[in-house]
């Protein structure tokens, strides 16, 4: 039952995928178009047209693809070594401590992690307040990938690559890092996926991003300022997961695919 | 040690208002979770057969899921209002996903055999369905429904935003009187007590998983 269990899994998901790396390009480019012909087509008083004009939304596509490319880099240069780190001889009995605590990060609500940051901080606000609270709860799939990564590489290609002669760290770096990159590629994107949805919290703490878009149309009661930002938001979230996708499919070794 | 004494204070003397909101919490979520189960296992009933239907369901499920939770929240607001309605709309979308592929997986990964055997004594579709292949999904189906309740568990402090009930009211008190003296104890309480009832949440569904099990599919 477990065999034929794991193939119907695979199949269903894999051709799921499959659709979504052919329509969530179209979906994002609809979205998009829609949103900002039907908002610039109402009929926008001056307040409106404060934060719906050309440079404020790029000024918020940049704030919010920074806050995203910040928590995901953070993600990727803190939990890979820490991944590496953790299952090397030796380290290895840290690794439920380290676990444990990137599982807490993530059953603790993101916006709760935000906000206490922001307090703790002295409710100053800024890049930095977003991305580090963000990048604390983005940090588990990445981290827990790696490790499992690189616990599944075969221990006889290991011995074979130590019996003709590679050093321990050339074992690591030509064969259990590349046959762990589809792994850490696949955890890469579900973080991507986080950052980019929690960023839009940065608006609470004027961080920018598409969220100021949402909490001003909705505290002014403005339609199109709110649906122009929800809209935006969600288009650049399935265009950083489908990103995340094209990475996972194009990056992983050549022979693994 | 000083904030977390300030904290147990706080939490003794608001605990009217405070146990309150746990429960609202609570509710909204365990309510959230059964009905993303009807419609999720519906759904997965609905498409199992097929590979493609499948595919399709799993995709659109996903997809829900890489939207943000508070830009997919401001899209109900003009339509749903403030409230219970575009909270619950949000927390069963987001339920859907993990209950829909469970389901699926479930359902396809019952052996064939078993079904043609029950069919061969003579049990109608609809029993072979309830009284063969959902039981043997179940496992699979309470799984989902167990991932599903941890992200609802997030996802409803963000709702609070929109006068959803719940413990995120306590997180967004905390934001908007940051300076003040409680500030901070109200968003400690609030996003401590959504860790320690998800905590508690995940007891009860391992107790519901050891007794719900079907005796001749347990470990």
């Amino acid at each position: 039952m477990t065999t034929t269990l794991e193939l119907s899994t695979e199949s269903s998901s894999r051709r799921a995928e499959r659709i979504r790396l052919l329509a969530q390009p179209a979906v994002v480019l609809i979205l998009v178009a829609g949103v900002l012909v039907w908002a610039f087509s109402q009929d926008l008083d001056a307040t409106d047209r404060e934060t719906l004009n050309g440079p404020s939304l790029l000024q918020m596509l940049y704030e919010h693809m920074l806050i995203t490319v910040l928590v995901s880099a953070l993600v990727v240069v803190i939990a890979v070594p820490l991944g590496v780190l953790l299952t090397r001889p030796g380290w290895r009995r840290l690794a439920p401590l380290f676990i444990g605590i990137a599982n807490i990060g993530q059953a603790a609500p993101a916006l709760g992690v935000l906000v206490l940051f922001f307090l703790a901080t002295g409710a100053e606000g800024g890049l930095w307040v977003v991305v580090l609270p963000l990048a604390f709860y983005s940090l588990l799939p990445v981290l827990r990938n790696t490790m499992v990564g690189l616990q599944e590489v075969d221990p006889a290609l290991i011995d074979a690559g130590r019996g003709i002669g590679m050093s321990a760290g050339a074992v690591l770096a030509r064969i259990e890092l590349p046959l762990a990159v589809p792994m850490i590629l696949a955890g890469l994107r579900t973080s991507l996926v986080l950052a980019v949805g929690t960023a839009t919290f940065a608006a609470f703490v004027d961080a920018g991003g598409f969220g100021v878009l949402i909490d001003t149309g909705y505290k002014l009661n403005r339609l199109p300022v709110l649906l122009t930002g929800a809209v935006l938001a969600v288009a650049l979230a399935l265009m950083v997961d489908w990103l995340g996708a094209v990475a996972e499919r194009y990056l992983g070794p050549k022979g693994l695919r | 040690m000083a904030p977390f004494v300030n904290l147990w204070e706080y939490v003794v003397d608001r605990w009217d208002k405070l146990s309150l909101q746990v429960w609202l919490h609570t509710s909204e979520v365990v309510q959230a979770t059964l009905l993303a189960t009807v419609i999720g296992v519906g759904i997965g009933i609905a498409v199992y057969r097929s590979p493609a239907g499948s595919a399709v369901a799993t995709a659109l499920a996903s997809a829900v899921l890489t939207i943000p939770s508070f830009a997919l929240l401001g899209l109900l607001i003009p339509v749903l209002g403030l409230g219970v309605a575009p909270s619950m709309t949000v927390l069963v979308l987001y339920g859907l996903l993990p209950i829909v592929r469970n389901t699926i997986v479930g359902l396809s990964g019952v052996n064939p055999a078993v079904v043609d055997a029950a069919r061969g004594i003579g049990m109608s579709r609809f029993s072979v369905l309830t009284k063969i292949e959902l039981a043997l999904a179940w496992p699979a189906i309470l799984a989902g429904m167990r991932v599903a309740t941890q992200m609802l568990m997030g996802i409803a402090v963000v709702v609070a935003y929109a006068k959803g009930p719940g413990l995120g009211s306590e997180v967004f008190s905390g934001l908007t009187r940051a300076g003040s003296a409680n500030a901070t104890n109200q968003a400690l309480a609030g996003t401590l007590g959504v860790v320690v009832l998800a905590l508690v949440l995940d007891g009860i569904y391992l107790l519901i998983n050891r007794y719900t099990t079907p005796r001749g599919i347990r470990d």
